[in-house]
């Protein structure tokens, strides 16, 4: 039972992921492979002030508002100019990211991490076991997904949509494009934060590692193989994607090939659904 | 003198590194597509290299072999992929997500295949060195020296003068128009993506000799080139070469003042300097096709 918890905490925290890379990447249509570093920036926030002292609600207020200003600021210069200008920043905020939690290793333990982050408590309770934290991250997996839908339905969403399939044409009626990508950069980075500081309360352990690359292609792969601008979608895929791994432990195969098979997997299943369902299971057409 | 040697090994650096940005640039200012898995077949042809070496075949046999493997890997991404997603009217971001997922693909294969772990090629002469002039070289450096410049000149000149090389350059400047008038450009795609891939092999190789082979690592040489393609101006390969060989220097010149951990930091600032004083790169070219 506890295995089941410890997978649905996982998930669930990845679903809040999916979301922020689904409202930027299915919505907006602005491509993202730098989730996983913002989910890193507001584990690391996060964790580092819960060790010391600052009592844990405070501290995913902080993660919220740290990753909405990184992930504002990194697409900052992109935002200027459309298109390919933002691929490399969405790898570079990742690479740099991970560069940033190696080496600043006085404040994040370098390569080694950080380990021993205590327990969330909030308002007397303490959540300690995977069927406790199991409440906490429902809640706030439904928050994130309450605001995804409420947003998708405002005519700011409608927005949204729109800068997606025809940007000019936004332009051109006189709405602030700018100012509503800066926004939505920053609800999807508060999203990411989110997601980060309850990893690093569940875990009570974050590294580099946690947070590279190969995390954020796996929230990309989370959100195709769900479906984009649907809150299905961004449910769907995590969970799937979160069973392999647990599917894999059950085939005899060598320790050290374990993550490559797992990635290759990720790989294998991104061709597949560009090729043959582009709008992933559960959702509408990139 | 410490700053000649290390200009110096921010040149050999350079002319790989530029390299891949003329041979991604190549296919990128031709198809439009952000081919990421470059990184991937550029991964793939060190180790098929490495591993034929390992086998007791000779160097240069190994190495035409893993120009050709890349080739061929281009090729099939090409026809397989990417055509059937043009066919189906799939949008940038689509091809996008799909190349990456050739990338992921391709370094597990080599992952999985060969071995996760760091190798080194098995090659008494790749410790050999040269001293000219007070500044040292080994001799892979030298080799990428002397096959990057070369193979750049040969880019150059065929994309200028063959009749392959002005059709790539026709299809490249008007799709619609090569469509209309017979020069194909499907099949034009396909050759752009065999000859990018085969010349990638070589520095894919030629690095992998002076230095390791890892199966993760291509990602960051790949950003490196785009960053450099992008401030060189996208359609000019020689301003993706000349711009790679800065980038190296400069990144390697900065290891004298801040350690070398951070020197991904100091390319990918370099790039939003770049973006935000001088978003159409150093050399201004009319490109209509991105950005």
């Amino acid at each position: 039972m506890n295995y089941f918890f410890s997978f649905l905490v996982l998930a669930e925290i990845f679903s809040i992921v999916a979301f922020s890379t689904n409202l930027l990447m299915g919505v907006v249509g602005i491509f993202s492979v730098a989730q996983a570093a913002i989910m890193g920036i507001g584990a690391y926030t996060s964790g580092i002030l819960v060790m010391m002292g600052v009592p844990f609600p405070l501290a995913v207020l902080a993660a919220i508002a740290v990753c909405a200003g990184v992930n504002l600021i990194s697409s900052l210069p992109s935002l200027r100019l459309a298109g390919d200008y933002f691929i490399i920043t969405s790898f570079g905020t990742q690479l740099v990211a991970t560069a940033v939690f190696i080496n600043w290793s006085s404040l994040t333990g370098g390569a080694s991490g950080l380990s021993g982050i205590p327990v969330a408590t909030m308002f007397g309770y303490s959540f300690v076991t995977a069927s406790q934290f199991a409440v906490l991250s429902t809640l706030a997996l439904c928050l994130v997904a309450l605001s995804f839908w409420l947003i998708l339905r405002s005519p700011y969403g409608m927005m949204l949509n729109a800068i997606r399939l025809d940007e000019i044409a936004v332009v051109a009626s006189g709405r602030k494009v700018l100012q509503t990508k800066i926004g939505v950069s920053a609800v999807s980075g508060a999203y990411a934060g989110i997601g980060g500081a309850l990893y690093a309360a569940y875990i009570s352990f974050i590294d580099p590692v946690s947070f590279d690359i190969h995390v954020s292609v796996l929230v990309v792969t989370m959100v195709v193989v769900g479906g984009a601008r649907t809150l299905a979608g961004s449910i769907i895929g995590p969970f799937l994607l979160l069973a392999i791994p647990q599917a894999l432990t059950l085939i005899d195969i060598p320790s050290t090939l374990v993550g490559p098979i797992r990635q290759l997997i990720y790989g294998l299943l991104l061709i597949a659904f560009m090729l043959w369902r582009p709008q992933g299971i559960a959702g509408k057409s990139l | 003198m410490l700053y000649v040697q290390l200009i110096a090994d921010g040149v050999v650096t350079g002319c790989a590194i530029g390299l891949v940005a003329v041979s991604f640039a190549y296919f990128y200012a031709t198809t439009g597509i952000f081919h990421v898995a470059h990184a991937g077949i550029y991964t793939l042809c060190g180790y098929i290299a490495w591993y034929l070496t390992g086998l007791g075949i000779p160097f240069i046999l190994a190495l035409i072999a893993s120009i050709l493997c890349g080739a061929l890997v281009g090729m099939f991404v090409q026809v397989t992929l990417y055509q059937t997603l043009e066919n189906k009217g799939a949008s940038p971001l689509v091809k996008l997500i799909a190349s990456i997922g050739v990338l992921t693909t391709l370094q597990n294969i080599v992952a999985i295949f060969f071995t996760p772990n760091i190798v080194q090629f098995d090659l008494p002469w790749r410790l050999n060195s040269l001293t000219i002039g007070g500044v040292w070289f080994s001799v892979p450096q030298i080799l990428i020296l002397l096959s990057s410049v070369g193979l750049f000149a040969a880019v150059v000149l065929f994309s200028k003068y063959s009749k392959l090389g002005k059709r790539i350059r026709a299809v490249a400047s008007n799709p619609g128009l090569a469509e209309i008038t017979h020069l194909n450009p499907q099949r034009v795609f396909v050759y752009v993506i065999a000859i990018s891939s085969g010349l990638v092999a070589v520095p894919g190789v030629l690095v992998g000799v002076d230095q390791a082979l890892q199966p993760y690592t291509s990602l960051i040489i790949l950003l490196t080139a785009v960053i450099a393609m992008i401030a060189g101006g996208i359609g000019s390969l020689g301003g993706a070469f000349v711009m790679s060989i800065v980038l190296a220097v400069i990144q390697s010149l900065s290891v004298a003042f801040v350690s070398g951990r951070w020197s991904i930091a100091v390319v990918f600032a370099i790039f939003v300097l770049f973006i935000l004083i001088r978003p159409e790169g150093l050399v201004r070219r009319k490109f209509s096709r991105a950005i």
